[in-house]
């Protein structure tokens, strides 16, 4: 069982990570993607521990728009309503590659970190 | 006590989206409406994909966090959250990065944000968009948009009233009220741009789905008392709007004229010229005498009072525009902005 320090770890991830993740997956697709399916695709590749409640995706996408970093559409579906649809926005491309930048550095430092403290055990 | 008062129902779509309605309540009514449109969509969506509904709902999150992280977010695009407390999916950064990036190791100094102009006490309001676009709409926009709206809902309320006993006048009623829809949509559209109040508005029936046909999006025009309300909106918008073209226009003419007046006579232009029958005239506290040609010259002191009295109204024109802005836009966002419709049929 995960204890309570482990909980900390992956939700502080979970977090900081949540923005540029999102941003990754409407990056990812050809075509404007549905909220659902955004969180379709978390879910089913987040790891063990990081799940997070799809709910808090649509306020994080409102901020996106917001911020000029996503934009929505609001495409005809024949299974109901139209649908609002999203899709990055060429300052969204700007920022993800910074942020993924920050990611890879961020990660580099953590695991040489970690590699050394491995090695002295 | 009934049976069904002791036994939890089954979670379903409607129960949730009640439920977080209530856990929003005093929140902005587009922000609620924001919220129950994705959890419904979202909801439903999963529910189309052979999600069960109770994993469905689960899976979206308990009411009260997802209200939380909806109240973060500003009320309007270029203002404040409405609540700081809880910021559940963006976290305030402590290196000074955009909002939701990933943390950086290495930490940059913190910049604080620029200071805007609009922020100065009292004489900011000069650089306050929100003020001039109160000001663009109440003395104008809105009152020729109120005034055509009113044009037509009583052109047409008139002949479908006049034709009802006849079964001509049907047609003519589900035109005014398909109209009247429209209408306020795009009256919503012109608030939401110069007053800057949010004005979501689901379009229903949705267009494009082939199991909603005429006589289905007629009905539900009918049955809707958004459509009934945005008839009594067109009405009612008249009066109110002609009200706020006469103030508007009086403290813009006033404060305008008591500016501009004392610069034309410094440009060696008349200030007011005067019918030849006029021998004494009061502007402000002082009686002037126009000259032979009718024209009148201010002291050089009267000059200056006028400007800064002219200014000083001029930006109580504006704090009244803003105030005013506010009141009337989220007027129009209750009367137009009403909690969302289950628009299709679970399947």
């Amino acid at each position: 069982m995960a204890s309570p320090l482990h909980d900390r770890l992956n939700r502080d991830l979970s977090t900081g990570t949540s923005w540029l993740v999102v941003l990754a997956v409407i990056a990812r697709s050809d075509e404007p993607i549905h909220g659902y399916e955004i969180a379709r695709q978390l879910a089913d590749e987040a790891p063990d521990g990081m799940s997070f409640k799809q709910g808090t995706l649509y306020p994080m996408l409102r901020s996106m728009e917001t911020d000029g970093l996503v934009r929505s559409t609001l495409v005809p579906s024949t299974e109901g309503p139209a649908r609002k649809c999203f899709t990055l926005t060429a300052e969204g491309r700007r920022v993800l590659a910074s942020w993924a930048e920050s990611w890879r550095a961020s990660s580099r430092w953590v695991n040489r970190v970690l590699g050394e403290t491995d090695a002295r055990r | 006590m009934h049976d069904a008062d002791q036994v939890p129902s089954p979670p379903s779509i409607e129960g949730y989206l009640a439920r977080l309605e209530v856990a929003l309540h005093g929140a902005d009514p587009a922000l609620a409406h924001d919220a129950l449109i994705d959890a419904e969509e979202h909801l439903q969506a999963a529910v189309r994909r052979g999600v069960p509904v109770d994993q469905a709902i689960a899976e979206f999150g308990e009411v009260d966090e997802i209200a939380a992280a909806y109240r973060g977010l500003p009320a309007d695009p270029a203002g404040k959250p409405q609540e700081t407390s809880h910021r559940a999916v963006d976290p305030p950064r402590i290196d000074g990065s955009p909002r939701g990036a990933p943390s950086a190791v290495l930490a940059t100094p913190v910049q604080a944000p620029a200071p805007r102009l609009r922020d100065v006490p009292i004489v900011g309001i000069w650089f306050d968009s929100r003020a001039w676009g109160a000001l663009l709409y109440f003395g104008g926009v809105g009152f020729i948009v109120a005034t055509a709206c009113f044009i037509w809902a009583v052109t047409l309320g008139g002949l479908a009233v006049g034709l009802l006993p006849t079964l001509l006048g049907l047609p003519v009623l589900v035109l005014l009220l398909g109209s009247a829809r429209a209408l306020c949509l795009v009256e919503g559209a012109v608030v939401q741009a110069l007053l800057g109040v949010r004005m979501p508005r689901r379009v229903q029936p949705v267009h494009g789905v082939a199991d909603v046909g005429f006589w289905q999006r007629i009905w539900c025009w009918l049955k809707d008392v958004r459509s009934w309300l945005s008839l009594g909106y067109l009405y009612a918008n008249f009066p109110v709007s002609v009200a706020l073209f006469v103030v508007t226009i009086t403290m813009s003419a006033l404060s305008v004229a008591m500016i501009t007046g004392p610069l034309l006579q410094a440009a060696n232009l008349p200030f007011v010229t005067l019918s030849s029958d006029v021998d004494r005239v009061q502007y402000l506290w002082t009686e002037l005498k126009p000259a032979a040609d009718g024209t009148i010259r201010l002291p050089m002191s009267l000059a200056l009072s006028s400007v800064g009295l002219g200014l000083v109204l001029a930006t109580i024109t504006l704090w009244t525009m803003r105030g005013l802005g506010w009141v009337y836009g989220h007027v129009v966002q209750a009367i137009q902005v009403a909690r969302p419709q289950a628009s299709l049929p679970h399947r």
